[in-house]
């Protein structure tokens, strides 16, 4: 019914889709999974119509069609459910939902809110959400405003003749497990009103909701298997073309730590409503990993300890020094690192050379009678080049020229050049790919053997598990369960899952 | 992708575009006489535009820096007979002082610097009418010499007023390439989110630039009030808007992080040139803010990087 053929794609400097054929049958969940840059998002837009194919050509029913806009692709039945979240969250899910069509409610020029209530009403039993239209979108939580979203988009089945094309782009990515079980449910009864193609980077998942799944690499699809024939290890080597080591997390090269004097030590912490009354100790050469569904709190932790965020009670003790004046400078001249989630806004300053990014944090300390010392600042950007292998013509490139593993690595550079020895990592690994991922956690233990200790919150559970010697689940702003993680007797998922939700 | 790597050079090639447009019109542009003369004229605009650079370097903007200027011409005028050449420390401590309070009020009561920079100018403007009693002063002529007159002689050929700007420029851009202050305003206008994160102190550090950008502003008064040998209210009107498009058609973007000082340097030939051949093509003076106004659209617009701007403009 849905169906590419052929479709190019270029931008300057690559091909991002070579010659894509696609097809989507009536009632089918298509699944779409591939590594970060095999070409995913490129495809996803040019089915929504944010882009317009090079080469090939996209079809419906058999007919040739062309979007310019995500508006005629919508015409046409082909509707986006955004991963980052499009609903406006001040006003109320009615208006939400039809943003944009309040046409069809206005009676002498003002809109008739009741009609509207009621339209919505019925878009919302459609995704089985039992709400008031009138609520404000702020007040619901995720899982919800993704059903609105998702309720948003079904109502393209009314305003257009022919079938529905649903793309769900990560739409588990903010939901913990009993809300993916819902989603999971709803997508299958919603089979007999639209077809659905779903991007998730969480095979396991694209695996049990799809019919078939299309693998991606390098702006190719690799392999179209189907839901019987389907296996992940399979999957998982045809997207990254090797297989993944056995020693993936380097758990071989997991030590002990020394139970030493605690390096961070928190006591009854709370921060207004984010984390309550946590407590806990990391020594030299640890990694502890705090786990938890997003808004659990982790994030906040790390920024309490780095000094960005003011606990409201509690003690905090770094290196046996109480902390009374939270800030980040603060922070750095105590050791501590961070290493934030956003890397793009909060990790490094793109405009400025890797050098420059490199010395931020210790500017004094290349500072003689007020003036920086350029040449051994540079020199020290080019060791680090050569010891942590950054890829970059030189230490004078614009950080944000380069690719995002070889900008968290400039930015660990910045860290451990420094000396700190107390490293906060927020999701170190996000947007890699895995080659990148990899030299993070080769990193995450060299820093570890040093004697650095590391606070990690982790992209995925796996991940958590496989680097940490310590794991914290928190739920709700409230410490659950504290796991020690030998190598060889390390929780299993479901261990941590159980205490999460 | 080239026209990215060009970017850069778009200042100074349109500075020399012009100057060769205008000098081809009228070659009597490039007598070197009268060259100097126009830019020694165009050293008190200069000086301001240098300071109003650190604020907008760090993606801020401020709007006193006129105001500033008038309140230093009645300084100026006013204490001139109590403290001589001591004047221009008592005119820059007063613009370090409102640029510092623009600052302060920024960073930490969050008030947006286009808001309380126009406040503080008001400020400005209100103490300098008050203190000069709304009239036009002016200073005594043989008290002025003494203490200022060296500012007007030659030094090798060269107007003093000249080297003044290009001591300032000198130290202004060692200040912003050459020191941490510097790169950290380069930081905090290129990524301030990031700069908090690194541990930098980036409210002192904006206190300084606004401060920065105060006591440049006194100075250019200075200057001018003793060029123009009086004060009052309202003789630096028409800088700020010129100040602006001086940093602006400089390379500075209102969203920081780029250019910087050599770049206004450029920006204030540009606007001296606009000036001249608008002199020239005798178009009248209460015609040429209308075109300034819309060369300043123009190098908004094409100077602001968008990306920053994430798709919202309020």
């Amino acid at each position: 019914m849905y169906e590419l053929r052929q479709v190019d794609k270029h931008f300057p400097g690559v091909q991002a889709l070579k010659a894509v054929d696609l097809t989507v049958n009536r009632g089918e969940i298509v699944g779409l999974v591939g590594e970060n840059g095999a070409g995913k998002s490129t495809l996803m837009k040019i089915i929504y119509g944010a882009y317009q194919p090079d080469g090939g050509g996209v079809f419906i029913d058999g007919r040739t069609v062309r979007f310019q806009n995500p508006r005629q692709a919508m015409e046409h039945g082909i509707g986006m459910v955004f991963q980052e979240q499009s609903l406006i969250t001040n006003l109320t899910v009615m208006e939400n939902i039809f943003l944009g069509c309040e046409y069809g409610f206005v009676r002498f020029g003002v809109i008739d809110w009741k009609a509207m209530a009621a339209a919505a009403r019925e878009q919302l039993a459609k995704v089985r959400l039992d709400i008031d239209p009138y609520t404000v979108t702020s007040r619901l939580g995720f899982a919800q405003r993704q059903m609105v979203e998702l309720a948003k988009v079904l109502t393209l089945e009314e305003r257009i003749d022919g079938d529905l094309v649903i793309l769900l782009d990560e739409p588990t990515s903010v939901l913990d497990r009993d809300e993916v079980r819902l989603l999971f449910d709803l997508v299958n009864e919603l089979t007999v009103r639209a077809s659905f193609i779903f991007v998730s980077h969480r095979i396991d998942e694209v695996l049990e909701l799809s019919n078939r799944i299309y693998v991606m690499k390098d702006g190719e699809v690799v392999d179209v298997v189907d839901k019987e024939s389907a296996n992940i290890d399979d999957i998982q080597h045809k997207m990254v073309g090797r297989d993944i080591d056995k020693e993936y997390y380097r758990e071989q090269k997991q030590k002990p730590y020394e139970n030493s004097e605690a390096l961070v030590s928190l006591k009854g912490v709370s921060l207004d409503r984010r984390f309550q009354d946590v407590s806990f100790d990391l020594h030299p050469g640890e990694v502890l990993c705090f786990v938890g569904t997003e808004g659990s709190g982790r994030e906040a932790i790390l920024r309490t300890v780095y000094g960005l965020e003011t606990p409201t009670s509690g003690t905090v003790t770094v290196k046996n020094d109480r902390v009374l004046r939270f800030m980040a400078k603060s922070g750095v001249e105590r050791g501590v690192g961070y290493v934030p989630r956003e890397r793009k806004v909060e990790g490094f300053v793109s405009g400025m050379a890797v050098y420059e990014n490199i010395t931020l944090s210790q500017m004094k300390k290349y500072t003689t009678a007020g003036v920086l010392r350029v040449a051994s600042e540079r020199l020290l950007a080019r060791n680090w080049i050569e010891r942590l292998a950054i890829k970059t013509p030189d230490e004078l490139k614009d950080c944000a020229g380069l690719s995002g593993g070889n900008q968290q690595k400039v930015i660990l550079a910045k860290w451990r050049s420094a000396g700190s020895d107390i490293i906060l990592l927020d999701h170190p690994t996000r947007g890699l790919d895995i080659g990148a991922k990899e030299d993070v956690y080769e990193m995450i233990r060299e820093m570890s053997d040093a004697g650095v200790g590391i606070i990690l919150v982790a992209d995925t559970l796996e991940e958590a598990i496989g680097l940490s010697h310590t794991i914290i689940v928190l739920k709700d702003g409230h410490i659950q369960k504290r796991f020690d993680g030998k190598p060889g007797s390390k929780p299993s998922l479901y261990d941590l899952v159980h205490h999460m939700v | 992708m080239n026209l990215e790597r060009l970017k850069p050079h778009f200042p100074w090639l349109t500075l020399v575009a012009l100057a060769t447009v205008v000098g081809i019109a009228n070659p009597a542009f490039f007598d070197i006489g009268g060259l100097l003369l126009l830019v020694a004229d165009v050293v008190p605009l200069f000086v301001m535009a240098l300071g109003m650079t650190f604020a907008i370097y760090i993606g801020g903007i401020d709007l006193s820096v006129q105001q500033i200027a008038n309140m230093v011409t009645v300084l100026a005028t006013v204490f001139l007979s109590q403290f001589g050449i001591g004047v221009a420390l008592v005119c820059l401590a007063a613009g370090t002082l409102f640029g510092a309070i623009s600052g302060y009020v920024t960073t930490r009561l969050y008030v947006p610097s286009f808001v309380s920079t126009l406040a503080m100018g008001f400020v400005a403007l209100s103490a300098a009418k008050w203190l000069s009693g709304q009239r036009a002063l002016s200073m005594d002529a043989q008290l002025r010499n003494e203490s200022f007159g060296w500012m007007f002689g030659k030094t090798l050929g060269l107007p003093n007023e000249i080297i003044i700007a290009a001591v300032l420029l000198g130290i202004t851009w060692f200040l912003q390439t050459r020191t941490p202050l510097g790169r950290a305003l380069k930081a905090i206008g290129a990524g301030e989110l990031a700069a908090v994160a690194s541990g930098l102190d980036v409210d002192r550090v904006k206190i300084i630039a606004f401060a920065i950008s105060g006591g440049l502003a006194a100075l250019s008064g200075l200057i001018f009030s003793v060029k123009l040998s009086g004060g009052d209210a309202n003789l630096a009107n028409g800088f700020l808007l010129l100040a602006i498009v001086a940093v602006l058609v400089g390379g500075t973007p209102l969203t920081g992080g780029v250019g910087g000082v050599l770049n206004t340097a450029v920006g204030t030939l540009i606007v001296m040139v606009i000036r001249a051949a608008m002199v020239y093509l005798e178009v009248d003076a209460t015609r040429q803010q209308m075109i300034f106004g819309i060369l300043l659209i123009i190098a908004i617009a094409a100077t602001i990087d968008r990306s920053k701007l994430r798709g919202v403009v309020k």
